[in-house]
């Protein structure tokens, strides 16, 4: 028996299909042209153009496949248990969150997973085979015996990269998950008729909402914050040793290296420093005792201004327009100090204020 | 007994097929645009030094202000959110209030910029700049509005230079880089900088968008662009959503000696509040700042928390200082609708009461 929603969903989907290959098409004819070298490295893309549109499509990719898939398993014929649906909806392989994560691992953020890709391949290509030290160290001998400790201390390093990505994408899936409980609590509270989600792309927003507040928290926590710094450290100690191999290669061509030129580049900066110091002596001979002297005015000011029988009182806190309600959230964390002004556009400005003498032209 | 969804089949393949075909039809309207250009409010060339620039917006005349305003943007992003679109410009809807609007534009750091410090920065360029404003105007002292980053650099500026500034206005300013809610400082804290900077040199503006866009990963990578299949066929609307993507990827890298300090003594160590920060072996001591401040947050920055800002409040020696709460988030502070009828007549105000 012919199911006309089915049908139509087949006949769309391929539809669909023909569109998402025209902007893929769209993309390809504006990316550069790519040279196939194992021990290259390409350079990141421009932050702008092709990058936007290909983290934008693979975005919208992820959204709409999603609907589709939505529309296709029936959700949005009425459900019997809505949590067991939403589960299918949301917990599958096909969730668009791992696309989010996905797209920005660009070549704009100088895709750190595809840098050691391109190492390691480069490295195979090389001749190393499998790497030695990715079993654990083991000591070497002979004329290559250096090369043989390198080679093992960056395996060694990209296993504990590669750990500290893992530990980072766990508590990723951690927060996915409880995105999905989120999810169904937000859910929950709409159950009455008025406040029903009545459409795919409410239903998108609101998890896109609880995913948010999952990701927020678990990455506010210790754990995120010692993971992540352990994620970044790993990866910049893989990073610095293929530097200082391909440091080691451009030596041995005479070809000038980074360290060299960056070296360069600190000893001129430090010659600017001292040439523009050597032109202003007075001046920063003079500087210690002028600011000895801007303390002590300072510490004078406050003391006038703060006298015995001056009663502290708040800072007061203008929000743009007055009479919200964060304003007073304002104003209660805002320690007393001393007297001032002022709400924007109302109040004139204080004594305290009016009696600091106004800049004089200089002649 | 209720269920939550109640999602009509008809309408969900209904908006299935709308949403295919507003992206079908999106692909001709793209290749029909051109890169959106920022407002380009008229302005010259008034000082240039390595790659900075300071720029004098145009005023038409309508300038009533005695003393200049500078701007001192951050050195992420570039400073075209002050100036983004013609009806969404902070500087134009400024100069239309009868301000004197300056701004330096760091330009885009290289190799030659690694080594640059802190106090390069600010007690090099950032007060060489300062110096340009005050010559051209024959004044001791001008005024400062410091954006995010910049804030804090016009905070460290204002403390070491207190005589060349008249009035200092801080926006969007992080002050206090520990607050329980900082995304950003939580996840730097662990970092070990100095091998950070060491291997990356500057740091890459990619990389840096990165770490921006994971803030909020779903939200600014995926729901912001299927909001955008919405506006593909509303020229004007696309044109404003694709300016925006301009700014936000098109930014500099940071160069790698300043970022480190930045990273180590800022969001590490939080050394402006806790009076122990030093730039060019100065200290940086915010009791320092006597000027009128007038401090401008958003209620709802992601990237640099109410909390963080309203710190200024306790640490800065003045007697006058004000805060003014925006309702709105850190770039929706520049470029909203409602940005452009309160924040620069508010500072206007403000300033004009202090002239």
């Amino acid at each position: 028996m012919a199911d006309p929603a089915n049908d139509f969903i087949r006949d769309y989907q391929s539809l669909a299909q023909q569109s998402w290959d025209a902007w893929a098409r769209q993309l390809q004819q504006q990316q550069p042209q790519s040279v196939a070298n194992p021990f290259f490295t390409p350079p990141p893309a421009p932050a702008s153009g092709n990058d936007t549109l290909e983290r934008t499509l693979a975005g919208l990719k992820g959204y709409f496949d999603w609907m589709q898939g939505a529309a296709a398993s029936g959700a949005a014929a009425q459900p019997v248990d809505w949590r067991q649906q939403l589960q299918q909806l949301f917990g599958g392989a096909g969730q668009p969150f791992a696309q989010a994560f996905g797209g920005i691992d660009s070549a704009g953020a100088e895709g750190f997973a595809r840098q050691w890709q391109s190492w390691m391949q480069a490295a195979q290509h090389g001749g190393f085979g499998d790497l030695p030290g990715t079993h654990g160290p083991t000591p070497a001998f002979g004329q290559d015996r250096e090369q043989q400790m390198k080679q093992q201390a960056m395996a060694a390093a990209v296993l504990e990269s590669l750990q500290a990505s893992a530990r980072y994408q766990a508590l990723i899936q951690r927060s996915n998950a409880q995105a999905m409980q989120r999810l169904q609590d937000k859910l929950a509270e709409r159950a009455e008729p008025g406040r029903q989600i009545d459409s795919l792309k409410a239903l998108y927003d609101l998890w896109v909402d609880a995913a948010e507040e999952a990701y927020a928290e678990i990455a506010l926590t210790d754990e995120f914050r010692e993971v992540y710094g352990e994620m970044v450290n790993t990866q910049m100690r893989v990073r610095q040793m293929q530097q200082q191999q391909t440091e080691q290669f451009c030596q041995q061509l005479g070809v000038p290296t980074r360290s060299e030129v960056s070296s360069l580049g600190e000893r001129l900066q430090a010659l600017r420093r001292e040439f523009r110091a050597s032109q202003a002596p007075a001046t920063e001979d003079r500087a210690d005792e002028i600011m000895a002297l801007r303390r002590e005015l300072s510490a004078l000011k406050r003391q006038v201004a703060n006298g015995p029988k001056a009663a502290p009182a708040a800072k007061k806190v203008a929000p743009i327009k007055p009479s919200t309600s964060a304003v007073k959230k304002s104003v209660s964390k805002t320690p007393a100090k001393v007297a001032h002004t002022t709400v924007a556009g109302k109040a004139k400005p204080s004594a305290a204020s009016k009696s600091r003498p106004s800049p004089r032209k200089r002649k | 007994m209720y269920t939550p969804l109640r999602i009509d089949p008809t309408k969900a393949l209904g908006d299935i097929a709308t949403f295919q075909r507003k992206l079908a039809a999106g692909m001709g309207h793209l290749r029909s645009m051109r890169e959106p250009e920022y407002a380009n409010t008229p302005r010259e060339l008034v000082y240039s030094e390595d790659k900075l620039k300071v720029w004098h917006f145009i005023d038409h005349g309508k300038t009533t202000s005695k003393t200049p305003l500078l701007i001192v943007y951050a050195l992420v992003n570039t400073v075209w959110m002050t100036d983004l679109q013609a009806d969404r410009s902070m500087v134009r809807n400024l100069l239309e209030q009868g301000e004197d609007v300056y701004l330096i534009d760091w330009g885009y750091p290289d190799g030659a910029d690694r080594w640059l410090t802190l106090d390069d920065y600010i007690n090099g360029y950032l007060d060489r700049c300062v110096d340009a404003v005050r010559a051209r105007h024959d004044l001791d002292a001008i005024n400062l509005l410091g954006i995010c980053q910049g804030g804090a650099f016009s905070l460290c500026y204002t403390a070491l230079h207190a005589d060349k500034v008249k009035n200092l206005i801080t926006m969007v300013t992080p002050v206090d880089f520990h607050t329980p809610d900082n995304m950003l400082s939580s996840w730097c804290r662990n970092m070990d900088v100095d091998l950070f900077v060491d291997t990356m040199g500057n740091i890459p503006a990619g990389l840096m968008n990165y770490v921006y866009l994971t803030l909020k990963p779903l939200r600014l990578n995926q729901q912001k662009y299927i909001g955008m299949v919405d506006i593909l066929d509303n020229p004007t609307e696309l044109e404003n959503f694709l300016r925006m993507e301009r700014w936000i990827f098109d930014s500099p890298d940071q160069a790698g000696e300043a970022f480190r300090q930045f990273i180590k003594d800022f969001y590490q160590g939080n050394k402006l509040v806790k009076g122990t920060l030093e730039i060019g072996g100065r200290p940086v001591d915010l009791s320092m700042v006597t000027q009128p401040v007038l401090n401008i947050f958003a209620e709802q920055d992601h990237l640099v928390p109410p909390d963080a800002s309203r710190a200024l409040g306790k640490h800065v020696g003045t007697t006058d200082y004000t805060q003014l709460a925006f309702k709105g988030g850190h770039i929706g502070i520049y470029v909203s609708g409602r940005a452009q009828r309160e924040v620069p007549p508010a500072i206007h105000e403000w300033l004009r009461q202090r002239a």
